[in-house]
């Protein structure tokens, strides 16, 4: 029998050694050590693998795809004309968008979920996606030129954000009143961009109005840069705050006493939260339920505890793919906002969560 | 000087006070049971000793420095504290409920070292839920999700371990049973504070007995100096003869028979 040396003083019941613990832990040396649940990384693989199918279909399919056999070589090194077209200007910049933004909301939409402890916590709920809109509809139509249409989006969400901070008195460390702010502040920007919409012409309505719906239409590599970075930069930090968000969904006051630091953690985790949405949202427009059902659709496929980050991001960027393929694949063309279709699935989805929560008596 | 000791606090939520210049020493080695009626502000005190309550004037003090002070992991790795109604996350397993507990011994890479396993598994054995530890907290009884709550609070190896209410939920022989193992991690060197509402539990297994009311202490020591009949009638309302507890020769609280009970 080996008795850890850090152990308390004469706890000689604590010497015993239980049953091995099932549990498979990647380890390297005494610095790594991340349990590994094997439920987790096969349905990680899967949602891998349906990201990959997406993506080929994606460039493949119709009859400006790239055949599947060229398709290697013309990724690698592709032949000016009709390929290159393709792959750099009609669908590789959309694809890589629909991706970054799907994981950009999953992952927010996680975030949410877990700081509000709340199935219903989304961007979208505190009034992000109708600051943008309000943004790009006033600085689209209202003073057109300023600034450009996605610049005023991110000003707006940025705006709604900033009310809504103000709004609850404690920042963003409490949940439950940013909730209520939200709901205010989301009425108000809806109100304005009704306003500037009956002041505007047809023609310009209608492109707000597929604007705010949100679209991958006509996608530049801007936007793939513009939400590239916010993957790349806030996913990592979200995977840092994760362990601690963990432990706020057990109680202020044992996260607290386990060193968890819940203010401070929320309050960050909501930032971190907020920057995702916003680089979504400036790159695509308001995408509605992708943020609120990501992490939905993981967690109940993983059936694990926790945030569920990565899987969330997964999730999000299958949803968002499979989302933009049908669009472009409908016979209504491809100007057809993805953000309409997933607003009807996630609404549908929405409803039978409310139902599930009401039956639970939780709402 | 205690290890930890509260000088001059003054506790309370936004605007209402719950106690006023309070003061308590945690006394090192003991297994100290804080008894009080309902809303005298033991859960509030026990909050402001394990820091998850900033007090309003006053300090808390770890080895002579304010707990301010401290990196929030160092106190985690020294104070554990049981809440009186931890949150359960969904679709969690009594194991990994138990793992939380490690947090303050872990890092961003360091997640699960063989010392977290080790600790998490003693503790499962522990309080008795090895035999649970694969199946998820929401499928278990009140009694066998607060064995866990407990578990998870051992797994933390805390010297001092703050407990509030560890017995409630719990049918009586599992009450004798979580006590029996508060008296046993006593034996072994750790410093114990619990809550407990049943006055008899507390006279036996106390080492050291706190009376609360109303946000002060009014009365400490052994619970045979702390235990008489006008401070339980002072204190909970409750007129009561002490009698003699036959096995363990600690004071016993009898209330008296209601008169209205008898008219009836
Ligand atoms: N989070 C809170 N916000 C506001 N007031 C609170 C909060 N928690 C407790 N209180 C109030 O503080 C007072 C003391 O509460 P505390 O929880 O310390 O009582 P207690 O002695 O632990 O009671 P019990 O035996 O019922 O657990 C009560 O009046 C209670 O209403
Ligand atoms: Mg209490």
């Amino acid at each position: 029998m080996s008795a850890p040396s850090s152990r308390c003083t004469g706890s000689g019941q604590f010497l015993r050694q239980g049953p091995v613990s099932p549990r498979p832990v990647l380890r390297m040396g005494t610095w790594l050590s991340l349990p590994v649940r094997r439920r987790s990384v096969v349905v990680g693989a899967i949602l891998a693998l349906g990201l990959l199918v997406l993506t080929l279909l994606t460039l493949t399919l119709g009859t400006l795809g790239v055949p599947l056999a060229e398709l290697p070589r013309a990724i690698v090194d592709p032949a000016p004309g009709r390929t290159e077209f393709v792959l750099n200007v009609l669908r590789g910049p959309r694809l890589i968008t629909a991706i970054a933004t799907g994981a950009a909301l999953g992952v927010a939409g996680a975030l949410f979920q877990t700081v509000t402890r709340n199935p219903l916590g989304s961007p979208d709920v505190i009034g992000l996606g109708a600051g943008a809109s309000a943004g790009a509809a006033c600085f689209g139509l209202l003073i057109p030129g300023l600034i450009p249409v996605p610049a005023g989006a991110l000003v707006g969400a940025l705006a709604a954000m900033g009310l809504v901070w103000l709004g609850t008195g404690r920042g963003f460390s409490s949940p439950g009143r940013m909730i209520l702010v939200g709901i205010g502040v989301s009425a108000m920007a809806v109100a304005f961009v009704q306003f500037v919409l009956t002041r505007a012409g047809q023609q310009e309505a209608t492109t707000l109005a597929t604007y705010i719906s949100g679209t991958f239409a006509d996608r530049q590599w801007s936007d793939v840069a513009i939400s590239g970075l916010t993957v790349a930069v806030l996913v990592p930090c979200a995977l840092l705050l994760s362990r601690r968000l963990d432990l706020v969904e057990m109680g202020d006051e044992l996260a607290d006493s386990l060193g968890g630091r819940t203010t401070l953690t929320r309050s960050l985790v909501v930032l971190v939260a907020i920057g995702l949405a916003t680089g979504a949202v400036s790159a695509t427009g308001p995408i509605a339920f992708v943020a609120l059902t990501a992490p939905q659709v993981a967690r109940r496929l993983a059936k694990a505890p926790g945030a569920g980050i990565l899987l969330s991001g997964l999730m999000g960027a299958v949803i968002m793919t499979a989302a933009d393929l049908l669009v472009q694949q409908s016979p209504f063309g491809v100007q057809l906002p993805v953000g309409l279709l997933t607003a009807l699935v996630g609404g549908v989805y929405l409803g039978y969560l409310l139902v599930r929560e009401w039956k639970k008596g939780t709402v | 000087m205690a290890i930890l000791s509260a000088a001059g606090l003054r506790l309370g939520y936004d605007e209402r006070v719950v106690a006023e210049d309070l003061s308590f020493d945690v006394p090192d080695g003991e297994l100290t049971v804080i008894i009080g009626p309902n809303a005298c502000g033991k859960s509030t005190l026990l909050k402001a000793l394990a820091r998850t309550l900033k007090p309003q004037a006053g300090t808390v003090t770890l080895d002579g420095r304010p707990l301010s002070s401290y990196r929030s992991k160092d106190v985690a790795k020294r104070v554990g504290m049981l809440p009186q109604s931890p949150i359960a996350p969904e679709s969690i397993t009594v194991r990994d409920l138990v793992g939380r507990g490690r947090f303050p011994h872990q890092g961003v890479f360091r997640q699960w070292s063989h010392a977290d396993e080790q600790a998490v598994e003693a503790a499962l054995v522990a309080t008795g839920v090895a035999e649970l530890a694969d199946r998820h907290v929401s499928e278990l009884s009140g009694g066998q999700r607060q064995r866990a709550w407990i578990a998870m609070a051992l797994a933390q190896e805390t010297e001092l371990l703050l407990l509030d209410e560890p017995t409630t939920f719990l049918d009586i022989a599992h009450q004798y049973e979580v006590l029996e193992l508060c008296a046993r991690l006593h034996r072994e060197g750790r410093t114990l504070v619990a809550v407990l509402h049943d006055l008899n539990q507390a006279a036996r297994y106390a080492t050291h007995l706190v009376v609360m009311k109303a946000g002060v202490i009014v009365a400490s020591g052994t619970p045979g100096e702390v235990l008489t009949a006008p401070l339980v009638e002072d204190v909970f309302g409750l007129p009561c003869e002490i009698i003699d507890d036959p096995q363990t020769h600690t004071p016993m609280v009898v209330p008296l028979a209601a008169p209205t009970a008898q008219a009836r």
